[in-house]
C-alpha cells in the first residue's frame, strides 16, 4: 500500500516539472503552429545558470574555468534568475532562428532545422565556456532544512521533490489565470486561434510571439534549475533527453493545449515511476510505451482536438 | 473641396502574376456609408485588405486624411481608426463573447470609455448581453456576425470596413443587420460596406462603386445604382 503510495509521489513531483517544461513547448507551437527544437537546450541553459547563481564554479576543462560570480544568490533567487536569463536566451533564438523566417513565411519544415540548430549552437558554447563534466550543486543550498520529510505512514518526500512540486504547480497556476484572466493572456490566446484575426483588433503577432517565447524559455530555464536541483548535471546534453520527453508530453496532451501538457506531464512522471528499480535503465523506454499506447487510442492525444477534414 | 476620410488612387493589389484590383479609384467621405459590389472574385475583399494592410500594395496610393498609408501595418491602421470586419465572421471561437469584446478594444487605455462603448454594443445588440460569458463559438451564425461587428465597433474606429456581414444569414435577420449598420452610420462612423446582396447594400449606402474582375465599372449614387440595368449584368455576369 505505502509503496504505491511512494511511488505515486515520486511520479508527481517529477511529473511537475515536465509539465513546467512542456508547457513551454504548448506555449510555442500554439502561437507558431511549429516545435521548437532550442527548447531542450534552453533547459539546459536553466541549469548551468542555476548552478552559477548558487555560487557554482566552474570546473577546469572550459574557457571560464575556475571561474566563480563574486556574489552568491539564494536559492528562491538563484531559480528566478535563472529563468530570467533563460528567457533571454529564447528571446534570442526566437531573433536568430525563428523571426527572419517568419518574415519570409517560411515553410514550418524550415523551423525544425534553424531551432535545431540553435540548440546545437546553445549546447556546442555551454561545452566551450564551462567543459563537459557533470556538475553537482552545492549541497547547502537548502540551509537548515533536512534532505528529507517524513508524511507518516512510512511516507517520505525528498525535501528537493516538495520543491519541484511547489513551484511547479504554483508557477502552473500562475500561468493558467494569467493566460485566462489576463487581456494579455488573451491576446495571446486569440494570436494562437486566429493570427490574422488577431491582427486586425491591432494585436502586434510579432510582440505576442516574442512574449511566448520568453514565457515558454523561463519555464524551461525554470525546470532545469529544478531538476539539476533533483538530480544534479549530467553534462551539456543532459537536456537532450528531458527535452525528448517534452515533445512526448506535448504529443500526450495535445498538440497546444495547456490543460494536455499540464496533465501529460503528470502522467508521463508518474508512468516513469512505477518502473520498477531493476529496470530504471529502461524508464524511457517504457514512458514512450506508454504515450504510443494512448496515442492509438487517441491519436489527437489528450486534449487535442480531432483534425476537421475541410473538403 | 474638403479632404476625404479615405482615399484609393489608382490601387493595385497582386496576386502572383495575377491582379486581383486595378486602376481603383474610390473615396469614402467622414460620414459616408459606400457600397463596393460586385460578383465572386472581383476584387471587393481585396480592396478591403489593401486598406487594412493585410494585403501589401503594389500600385496607387491610400491615402487617410490626406496622408500616404505607404509604410503602415494592420496594427497601425487599427490604431488610425480603420477597423476591419472580416468575412465569415472570424469571432475568437475558443473565448467568451465578452472576451472577443474586450479584445476588439485591445488598442484603447481607457477603462471608462471601454466600458461605455460595451454597453453601447449590448445595448445595440441585446444577443451578446444574454450571451456575453458563453464561447462565442457555441452562437449561432447572426450572433456571431453581430458579435464581429460589434468587436469592430470596440476599436472605436472612424471608418468601417465590413466584408459581407450578410453572407450566410437569413433574410430576417439581414433587414435586422442592415437596419443596425444604418443606425451605426446615423452616429457619424463612415463605412465602407462589401456586400453581395447589392439591394440590401444600396438601401443603406450614399454612394456605390461596382468593381468586375478587379476593375472599376460603374460608380454613382446609391439611388441611381438601384435602378441600373448594367449593375444587374455585372453583379451576376455577362453570359446570364
Amino acid at each position: 500500500m505505502e509503496v504505491w503510495l511512494q511511488l505515486l509521489v515520486n511520479g508527481i513531483s517529477i511529473g511537475a516539472v515536465y509539465a513546467l517544461f512542456a508547457l513551454g513547448y504548448t506555449l510555442v507551437f500554439s502561437v507558431l503552429g511549429v516545435i521548437n527544437f532550442a527548447h531542450g537546450a534552453v533547459f539546459t541553459c536553466g541549469a548551468y545558470f542555476t548552478y552559477i547563481f548558487l555560487g557554482g564554479v566552474v570546473g577546469s576543462n572550459g574557457l571560464l574555468a575556475a571561474q566563480k560570480l563574486p556574489v552568491t544568490f539564494p536559492l528562491a533567487i538563484a531559480l528566478v534568475l535563472a529563468g530570467l536569463t533563460a528567457a533571454m536566451v529564447g528571446l534570442l533564438v526566437e531573433t536568430v532562428a525563428f523571426k527572419p523566417l517568419r518574415r519570409r513565411g517560411a515553410e514550418p519544415l524550415l523551423y525544425l532545422i534553424t531551432s535545431l540548430g540553435a540548440g546545437v549552437i546553445i549546447v556546442n558554447l555551454i561545452q566551450l565556456l564551462m567543459g563537459a563534466e557533470a556538475y553537482a550543486l552545492p549541497s547547502n543550498i537548502l540551509g537548515s532544512m533536512p534532505a528529507v520529510l517524513a508524511l507518516g505512514h512510512g511516507l517520505q518526500i525528498r525535501t528537493v521533490q516538495l520543491l519541484l512540486l511547489l513551484v511547479g504547480g504554483v508557477t502552473m497556476l500562475i500561468l493558467n489565470i494569467w493566460l485566462n484572466q489576463s487581456l494579455s493572456g488573451k491576446a495571446l490566446q486569440a494570436v494562437a486561434e486566429d493570427a490574422t484575426t488577431a491582427r486586425l483588433l491591432g494585436i502586434n503577432s510579432g510582440a505576442m510571439i516574442q512574449l511566448a517565447f520568453a514565457i515558454a524559455s523561463f519555464l524551461a530555464g525554470l525546470s532545469g534549475g529544478l531538476v539539476a536541483l533533483s538530480v544534479n548535471i549530467g553534462g551539456p546534453y543532459f537536456g537532450i533527453s528531458y527535452g525528448l520527453k517534452g515533445l512526448g508530453v506535448l504529443v500526450l496532451g495535445g498538440l497546444g493545449s495547456v490543460p494536455g501538457a499540464m496533465l501529460g506531464g503528470l502522467i508521463i512522471g508518474i508512468t516513469e515511476a512505477f518502473v520498477p528499480a531493476k529496470l530504471s535503465a529502461y524508464k524511457d523506454a517504457v514512458a514512450f510505451a506508454f504515450l504510443f499506447l494512448v496515442l492509438i487510442i487517441r491519436p489527437q492525444g489528450l486534449f487535442g482536438k480531432p483534425p476537421i477534414e475541410k473538403v | 473641396m474638403t479632404i476625404p476620410l479615405l482615399e484609393l488612387k489608382k490601387l493595385g493589389v497582386r496576386y502572383g502574376p495575377l491582379w486581383g484590383v486595378r486602376h481603383l479609384n474610390l473615396k469614402v467621405g467622414a460620414g459616408e456609408c459606400v457600397a463596393l459590389l460586385g460578383a465572386n472574385g472581383a476584387g471587393k475583399s481585396s480592396t478591403l485588405k489593401a486598406i487594412s494592410k493585410l494585403l501589401p500594395t503594389m500600385e496607387g496610393k491610400i491615402l487617410w486624411s490626406g496622408n500616404c498609408l505607404a509604410r503602415c501595418n494592420t496594427e497601425r491602421s487599427v490604431k488610425l481608426g480603420i477597423s476591419h470586419c472580416p468575412e465569415g465572421r472570424r469571432v475568437l471561437a475558443q473565448q467568451t463573447v465578452l472576451a472577443n469584446l474586450q479584445l476588439g478594444a485591445w488598442i484603447r487605455r481607457n477603462k471608462t470609455e471601454i466600458r461605455a462603448d460595451l454597453e453601447y454594443c449590448y445595448e445595440l445588440f441585446p444577443r451578446l448581453a444574454e450571451r456575453r460569458l458563453q464561447l462565442a463559438g457555441s452562437l449561432s451564425g447572426g450572433e456571431q456576425q453581430m458579435l464581429a461587428i460589434a468587436r469592430s465597433l470596440m476599436a472605436k474606429p472612424k471608418l468601417l470596413l465590413l466584408d459581407e456581414p450578410s453572407l450566410g444569414l437569413a433574410p430576417i435577420l439581414v433587414e435586422e443587420l442592415m437596419q443596425c449598420l444604418a443606425k451605426l452610420n446615423k452616429t457619424g462612423l463612415s463605412m465602407l460596406l462589401v456586400e453581395q446582396n447589392i439591394y440590401a447594400a444600396l438601401a443603406i449606402a450614399q454612394r456605390g462603386y461596382v468593381l468586375e474582375a478587379g476593375e472599376l465599372v460603374l460608380e454613382g449614387n446609391a439611388s441611381d445604382l438601384y435602378q441600373n440595368e448594367n449593375l444587374r449584368r455585372s453583379y451576376l455576369g455577362d453570359k446570364l
